[in-house]
């Protein structure tokens, strides 16, 4: 990466720290209103393989554009994959509807990382409920207890992880005086700290490699971008979530939503500017992960390509792991 | 298909199409106060790089 873009990569993640602030009250009534249940249950940590060897292929599955347009969840359900199947939240009720099931990979996970209650709708659904008890979930310290709450209802099994915030302010950090109160009635034993790279896709893949040890780590959903066609609102709006309305013939609008080319599907795709900074930052882990870890992106589309990434069809992932197994 | 990082190919158009129309940060600050974007959360940085990609236990 040339130095300028460096720069502007650490100048946004500023930016994005200071309004995450904003919520630093939220993160704080969470916590402690979870801790007893921290407490109670179980690390992230129990969910690492005691034989390495097994299993050591996972497919990691966001909710970008590609997923719906490629039939990937279809393709999946029909696959004969042997390895983890790793569900962001927000795809989780989608991809059970589309026959992605415990039932079918019985080494299934869902992962939370936000504070934010709206949250609750992705395990507030009948089909939840029904597979609840055969998934485990990863949730943050700081996921609001009524998101917590609906997945356990639902059997979900709960595995808690800390999100690295400010650790390196040091003893007077959220990160160190929330890991002390942990430990205090933990014998001692602390909780793994994830990177998050802002979003919970990116939470996916390091969990994958870091807390459940896969070499093979398949992405699909990941498109960290919108397709060419899709609808200029939805792009501008992240898809509903902001309140903005942004001329498509502005010139800002040309850098805030800059269009890609992925030269491995020969494809275009569109960035906003939060999908540019989470872009960036899970590139530039790919590239500074353990070189055990082999990173497959069968996304068929979208903005993560490059060193240490393999582009791939989803289907010939799928026949390859078929051949293997 | 597979393929690893750029390869050779007459079909090659460049990653960014609009190569001289970078964000810039007063752009990027102002678009994230405006929309009210708040993202899912922060990234961590640290001195301690290799703590960036994770700590075993905290």
């Amino acid at each position: 990466m040339i130095e300028k873009e460096i720069m502007l990569q650490n100048q946004m993640e500023q930016i994005v720290e200071k309004q995450h602030y904003v919520n630093y009250d939220e993160w704080i009534k969470n916590f402690s209103l979870n801790l007893e249940k921290i407490w109670e249950e179980p690390s992230a940590r129990a969910l690492e393989p005691s034989d390495t060897k097994t299993n050591d292929s996972a497919i990691v599955i966001g909710r970008g554009p590609s997923l719906k347009k490629n039939k990937h969840l279809e393709l999946l359900a029909d696959s004969s994959f042997k390895g983890k199947i790793i569900c962001s939240d927000g795809i989780l009720i989608k991809a059970l509807q589309a026959g992605v099931t415990p039932d079918r990979f019985p080494d299934f996970y869902v992962i939370t990382i936000d504070y934010a209650p709206t949250y609750r709708k992705f395990y507030h659904d009948p089909i939840i409920d029904s597979y609840g008890s055969k998934i485990k979930g990863i949730f943050s310290t700081i996921v609001d207890p009524e998101v917590v709450s609906r997945a356990r209802d639902a059997g979900i099994s709960i595995h808690w992880v800390h999100l690295l915030a400010d650790l390196h302010l040091g003893i007077k950090s959220f990160n160190y005086i929330t890991s002390k109160i942990i430990r205090a009635k933990k014998n001692n034993i602390g909780l793994p700290a994830i990177q998050s790279g802002g979003n919970v896709g990116t939470s996916a893949w390091f969990i994958a490699w870091m807390i459940l040890k896969c070499k093979n780590i398949c992405l699909i959903g990941i498109n960290h971008g919108w397709d060419e066609d899709d609808d200029w609102k939805k792009i501008v709006t992240h898809n509903g979530d902001l309140p903005i309305d942004i001329d498509k013939n502005n010139p800002v609008a040309k850098k805030l939503f800059p269009k890609i080319y992925n030269p491995h599907f020969k494809n275009y795709c569109y960035l906003d500017p939060m999908f540019s900074l989470y872009s960036m930052c899970l590139k530039e882990f790919i590239i500074r992960s353990p070189e055990w870890v082999e990173t497959v992106n069968c996304t068929e589309g979208g903005s993560i390509f490059g060193e240490r990434i393999t582009s791939e069809y989803f289907i010939d992932f799928l026949n390859e792991k078929d051949r293997k197994q | 298909m597979k393929t690893n990082f750029r390869k050779e190919d007459k079909d090659y158009k460049p990653e960014e199409t609009n190569e001289n129309k970078k964000l810039t940060k007063e752009e990027f600050e102002e678009f994230m106060i405006q929309s009210g974007a708040k993202g899912s959360f922060m990234i961590y940085r640290s001195d301690k790089k290799d703590d960036e990609l994770g700590v075993e236990e905290l």
